[in-house]
């Protein structure tokens, strides 16, 4: 799955570290889930989108590989 | 998400506190036998085995034993399971994957150890296995889980 959160943090222009306050995760898992090593949660995906203000189809797409 | 199963972050200090000094003490008494007399006392027990006269078993009865190694097993374990199950600073949903992650790969660790050990080490040597076994799922987890989160921090700490 690929997704655009760090593209996002940067139109927000906020910090891993402000936006893992935001979500209230840790940086680490902002970090992993921008370097596509962690696929969140569905309830973090949505609470991402809330504070992007954007739908949650518009940070995360799905990727053939997704499908095996 | 609420995770009621963990320890507070603030028990995992005190838990390597004891942890440390226990193992280390604990891991020297044995080797050497070191049973001071003072520590000996008659305990209630479950089933007394008496290898010296007959094979005969008994239950519940008084035997006379040096605590000294039940003190540190029990430490040990105690400490063990605070430090391998207290919360981390931000425990959220990535750190309970690789929570999960490193407790089956220690399991399977161990157990790989175990299976090694019944192939290639008998009688009384099988003893010190079993001995080590009680404590080395919970130290493989600790081992593994706490690697996996400091490689976590370095990778986060070099992307800003």
């Amino acid at each position: 799955m690929k997704n655009s959160i760090k593209v996002e943090r940067a139109k927000k222009n906020i910090t891993q570290a402000e936006l893992a306050k935001l979500a209230k995760v840790s940086r680490q898992t902002i970090n992993a889930m921008e370097l596509g090593k962690y696929v969140p949660s569905t309830v973090l995906a949505l609470r991402l989108a809330q504070i992007f203000e954007v739908e949650i189809s518009e940070i995360f797409t799905l990727e053939d590989s997704d499908w095996v | 998400m609420k995770i009621n199963y963990l320890f507070p972050n603030e028990f995992k200090r005190i838990g390597w506190l004891i942890l440390i000094p226990s193992a280390f003490i604990g891991l020297v008494t044995l080797i050497y036998e070191y049973e001071p007399s003072f520590l000996d006392f008659n305990v209630p027990a479950i089933l007394v085995d008496e290898i010296t006269f007959s094979d005969s078993k008994k239950f519940f009865r008084m035997v006379n034993n040096n605590i000294l190694n039940e003190i540190f097993g029990i430490l040990i374990i105690i400490s063990s399971l605070i430090v391998a199950f207290s919360k981390e600073k931000t425990e959220d949903e990535y750190m309970s994957k690789i929570r999960l992650e490193s407790l089956v790969w220690a399991v399977y660790f161990n157990y790989g150890i175990l299976l090694f050990s019944f192939l290639f080490i008998f009688d009384l040597s099988f003893l010190w296995v079993m001995i080590f076994n009680m404590f080395t799922v919970l130290l493989f987890f600790i081992i593994r889980f706490n690697w996996q989160i400091s490689k976590l921090k370095k990778l986060a700490n070099y992307e800003e």
